[in-house]
């Protein structure tokens, strides 16, 4: 709210400098952001008169204080805390023919939406231009000077902080003026020109046959002032706050009127600012006030009683300010406070709707006093501090995955829901009913499909070598409503070194099984022992045929591989980028929470090769079992060294150059010993795979 | 050297020996160390050290024909040879130090690098600027006592509104326009969302923070964003007080600075809490002396704060006689923009690593 310097002081006496003022204010809850010079110039440059230099204070208001939208407001603010005198408003209006109940009647039907409606008709006034000293402190405001009526409505919401509306009298069909809700269908010209349909709950200000006004939001253009308008229907009306705000968002309209109610009007003013609108329509376009002023105010409200203890006041704040010093504070406020048994009794003002319990006071007393002096101190007792298990887990997650050489990344959670179809999760996917645009209309139901969006966008940046992970939120809708938990996942392609010179070209590029490797590390360096790599064909963010599911006996933790060829145009990627994805959750439960330590091999260890020639479809997974299997207990690694299909082998065969680690716990074992356990493993390999030796 | 041996031998004992077999060593001996200093290969000096001290070499040779002398001489000669054999066998030891370090140094010689070639340089893992910011922040709470506690994104309206003392159609509401899901959930457009979850199912004292994702209606352009980061902090007690609020704060962002800031409060707005107040700290770039980022004011605004609002803390179920708390919130994406002058909030989540390799 942009508020003029000189009509502050109108209103209340300070002396400090305008610095020290907007400290003071700010200080106090009422932001000043900004301080401007408006000299005369600029005024005139806008459309004013330039009659003195003025300073603009553009202040933040916060939403729960409807009270400080008027000069009237600010400057009981200001006298509260320069403890300096503040002048109430005192319109003098004469009244020609009191109670002229023919010229106009006010109905409130909807009484919950209307608490109070004063009307005056003021007949005979001359339309003219404002008085240049009322157009300069309009544009200071940041309004548009109209005309002597219209300005006269502004300056009084300005000044008071109560919305006006007036309408030529003779283009009302009165003399009956109805608050009430609008009739389904009701149609209404605002005054900004659009024709707009009301809805039942809508307020409106009708006459005996149309709405003319949309309650405190804007007149109707078939009652507007015009250049002939002789009679006016001044309107000071208090509307519900939350009527006001509903039909203002229905309406798509903010008006400073509509800021004002949504805010809370303080109903004490209504009469005062009817009266102080005909007083200054008088003095700028003349005309007689012919009703008198008609004020139909059901529900009146009054002072609130609320007590504040100060003991509780400054164990709260921890302070300790004097209960006579509070009382002081409090009356500085405008709050009437009287001490009685040890606790402060306030007559809190209609103005001050916020303020309606103990700790309100307390609020109040601890602003004048200044949070500033409040004590720099630290909550007393220990406690025990301590990360969620999820987070801890978290944090051991990326240090392994930072080891293994990937980039933590951070994606939007907010996606196009095109990325659920991709990931063939399109049922679960959970869709925003307001989305900010159709490529953030859904919530990710997983990460891959981000994590290899990431890797597209850094190679359209020219950056081909990408290892990153992500762990973060997915969300899925289940039948017991929305599943939100946490997922690891990650993306490779390219290469593993950044600089790769002399190297060989094979094994340089991320694979399978540089990915597989790397799920591998991280469940190893996690303890997890017992994991099985399954063949997944119907995971639909992986190849067909270079894809596995991670179990642990019958959990599936989650998925690797190459992405599918559909993942890949979908997000636009090249290469043939490799992707994981695991269940955070599923994840922790299977991880050992104490790894217990083994004991050192006392005895050395005895190695073989073997080549193992096998049909193409023996995976090295099935000759690896077998050699477990048959190994006497004696075999303690089983690794594979080579794979190699061709001419040596023979075509539909395949030769895998397996190495093992024999040993033994007791004792060192021998070479004959250990030729003998490899005997019978070859053996085994013969009958269970048919397999022939290299 | 060897001539000084003899002389030390006295003139009777000259003339008595044979001075043919002294001869013959003496000679021996000259020859064989010209030929040790000449040696220019470690496998030369081997083929020298065999001809003049191996088995059949010809000192051990003499050696063996010490029995041909009277017996009365064959200790000073034996003596006078073994002197000769240790001489020879430390020449050699010495020439082959030499000789090794010679061959060694041309070794390497051949064995040179270009060393301004690129090194294989490992790709090395990183983490993402702003999660370590999270970690910062929760490690310094921890520190504090405070329990670190999950929260959902997809948040009921009334966790998000009403349990934190938002009125029904509230303008207070118009800083958080949602994302709506259904009428009821919604994303949570703040971690103060967390508060009742946590509340309602413990007992005081407690001390709680949870950090995440928030979400709000807004365009996306340098510094705003639908999607945000925040943490949020609470404790509920007996006498727990505004003071203390201030203390944590300033214990906070000393520990997160670096440095030991000064805090500011003053009254701000928010349904939760009451007092409430908005939280400045030092400004960390100009300490306080007014600058481009603090806009000369020499405060920056850190967090919005206040003591729990009495019908926050009924709602949960806790009796707002017995026991007060205070409750504070912040964003989190300012502090690594203002650690590392970073100036445009997307980079964060856009995932350029070029970007997140700086960190």
């Amino acid at each position: 709210m942009k508020l003029s310097i000189n009509w502050l002081r109108e209103y209340v006496d300070f002396d400090c400098s305008l610095h020290e003022l907007a400290h003071a204010l700010t200080m106090a809850g009422l932001e000043v952001e900004e301080s401007r010079e408006l000299l005369r110039s600029e005024l005139v440059a806008l459309g004013g008169e330039g009659v003195a230099d003025d300073v603009v204070f553009d202040v933040k208001v916060t939403p729960n204080r409807g009270d400080w939208l008027s000069v009237l407001g600010v400057a009981r603010e200001v006298g509260a805390l320069l403890d300096t005198s503040f002048r109430s408003p005192a319109p003098e209006v004469a009244v020609i023919s009191p109670e002229a109940s023919d010229l106009i009647r006010i109905r409130i039907e909807a009484t919950d939406l209307c608490r109070r409606y004063v009307g005056v008709v003021i007949r005979n006034v001359t339309i003219g231009e404002s008085p240049g000293w009322m157009k300069d402190r309009l544009i200071a405001a940041g309004m548009r000077p109209i005309n002597n009526v219209v300005d006269v409505t502004n300056y009084v919401m300005l000044e008071l902080g109560q919305p006006l509306h007036a309408f030529d009298y003779r283009l009302i069909r009165g003399p009956e003026i109805i608050v009430r809700r609008a009739r389904a269908g009701e149609m209404i010209t605002s005054l900004d020109g659009i024709h707009r349909e009301l809805h039942k709950d809508m307020l409106v200000i009708a006459d005996s046959e149309r709405a003319v006004a949309i309650a405190g939001i804007m007149g109707g253009v078939d009652s507007e002032i015009s250049k002939q308008t002789q009679d006016i229907l001044i309107e000071s009306a208090n509307f519900n706050n939350v009527g006001v705000r509903r039909t203002s968002k229905r309406l798509n309209m903010v008006t400073e009127s509509s800021y004002r109610f949504e805010r809370g009007v303080d109903p004490s003013i209504t009469a005062v600012a009817a009266r102080r609108a005909t007083e200054l329509v008088q003095d700028l376009a003349g005309g007689e006030v012919a009703s008198g002023i008609v004020d139909v105010y059901h529900d009146p409200v009054g002072a609130m009683e609320v007590t504040v203890r100060p003991e509780r006041a400054n164990l709260v704040l921890g302070a300790s300010i004097d209960p006579d010093e509070m009382a002081s504070y409090l009356r500085r406020l405008g709050i009437d406070t009287r001490p009685r048994n040890g606790v402060l009794i306030c007559n809190v003002p209609s103005y001050r709707p916020d303020v309606t319990r103990e700790i309100d006071l307390i609020e109040e007393i601890g602003r004048i006093y200044g949070y500033d002096n409040i004590d720099v101190t630290l909550p007393s007792g220990a406690s025990q501090g301590k990360d969620s298990p999820e987070g801890s887990f978290r944090e051991r997650l990326r240090v392994i995955l930072m080891s293994c050489g990937a980039q933590e990344v951070l994606t939007h959670s907010l996606v196009p829901s095109r990325f659920a179809e991709v990931a063939g999760l399109g049922a679960e996917c959970v869709r925003m009913r307001n989305p900010l645009s159709e490529e953030l209309d859904a919530m990710r139901a997983a990460l891959t499909p981000n994590l290899l969006q990431v890797v597209a966008r850094n190679q359209a940046f020219g950056t081909t070598n990408a290892n990153v992970f992500e762990i973060g939120k997915i969300y899925r809708q289940t039948q017991n409503g929305i599943d939100e938990r946490l997922s690891i996942a990650g993306a490779m392609v390219g290469s593993l070194w950044r600089s790769a010179w002399g190297l060989p070209e094979k094994g340089l590029d991320v694979d399978f099984f540089a990915c597989k490797g790397l799920v591998e590390s991280l469940l190893s360096a996690l303890g997890i022992s017992g994991v099985r790599f399954v063949e997944v064909q119907d995971e639909p963010m992986l190849h067909a045929t270079r894809g596995a599911k991670i179990m642990v006996g019958d959990t599936s933790l989650g998925f690797f591989g190459e992405a599918s060829p559909a993942a890949r145009e979908a997000l636009d990627v090249r290469g043939r980028p490799c992707v994981y994805e695991l269940d955070f959750g599923s994840l922790m439960a299977a991880t050992p929470e104490l790894l217990s330590y083994t004991e050192l091999p006392r005895y050395p260890a005895l190695y073989r090769h073997v080549a193992v020639v096998v049909a193409d479809g023996i995976r090295f997974g099935d000759v690896k079992q077998v050699v477990l299997e048959s190994g006497q207990g004696k075999v303690e690694e089983v690794d594979l060294l080579d794979d190699y299909r061709g001419e040596q082998v023979g075509s539909g065969r395949r030769s895998l150059t397996v190495s093992m680690v024999f040993r033994s716990r007791e004792r060192t074992l021998t070479d004959e010993e250990v030729n003998a356990v490899l005997e019978g493993i070859k053996g085994a390999l013969q009958t269970r795979l048919a397999a022939s030796f290299r | 050297m060897q001539r000084c041996n003899l002389t030390r031998l006295d003139v009777g004992f000259l003339e008595a020996v044979n001075m043919t077999a002294y001869d013959t060593l003496d000679n021996l001996k000259s020859a064989a160390l010209s030929r040790v200093w000449a040696a220019g290969t470690s496998g030369e000096l081997d083929a020298i050290e065999t001809e003049y001290l191996g088995r059949k070499g010809e000192l051990t040779q003499m050696l063996r024909s010490i029995g041909a002398l009277p017996p009365d001489q064959r200790k000073d000669f034996g003596q006078a040879l073994n002197l000769a054999k240790n001489q020879l066998a430390e020449a050699i030891a010495r020439r082959r130090d030499e000789l090794g370090d010679r061959e060694i140094s041309a070794a390497l010689k051949n064995e040179a690098v270009d060393v301004t070639m690129p090194g294989r340089f490992f790709q090395i893992g990183g983490s993402h600027v702003l999660v370590d910011t999270l970690k910062k922040i929760k490690d310094i709470f921890i520190g504090l006592g405070y329990e670190i506690f999950e929260s959902p994104e997809v948040e009921l309206y009334d966790y998000n509104f009403a349990a934190l003392n938002y009125p029904e159609e509230h303008p207070a509401q118009d800083e958080h326009m949602s994302f709506y899901i259904t009428d009821d959930i919604l994303l949570r457009t703040h971690t103060t969302a967390f508060q009742h979850r946590v509340m309602k199912n413990r007992k005081p004292p407690m001390r709680a923070c949870t950090l995440g994702k928030c979400y709000r209606v807004d365009a996306v352009d340098a510094t705003h964003g639908h999607t945000f980061h925040q943490v949020d902090c609470f404790a509920v007690g007996r006498g727990i007080t505004m003071a203390d609020l201030k203390g944590t704060l300033h214990t906070f962002a000393s520990a997160m600075f670096g440095k030991n800031v000064d805090v500011r409060f003053r009254p701000d707005f928010f349904p939760f809490v009451e007092p409430g107040a908005e939280v400045a700290v030092t400004c960390t770039i100009c300490d306080g002396r007014g600058c481009n980022v603090c806009k000369g004011s020499g405060w920056l605004e850190l967090a919005g704060a206040g003591m729990i609002h009495p019908n926050v803390l009924e709602g949960a179920g806790i009796d707002s006689e017995e026991y007060t708390g205070f409750a504070f919130g912040f964003g989190v994406e300012r502090m690594p923009m203002l650690m590392y002058g970073i100036n445009d909030l997307r980079l964060f989540m856009d995932s350029d690593l070029r970007f997140l390799r700086q960190f």
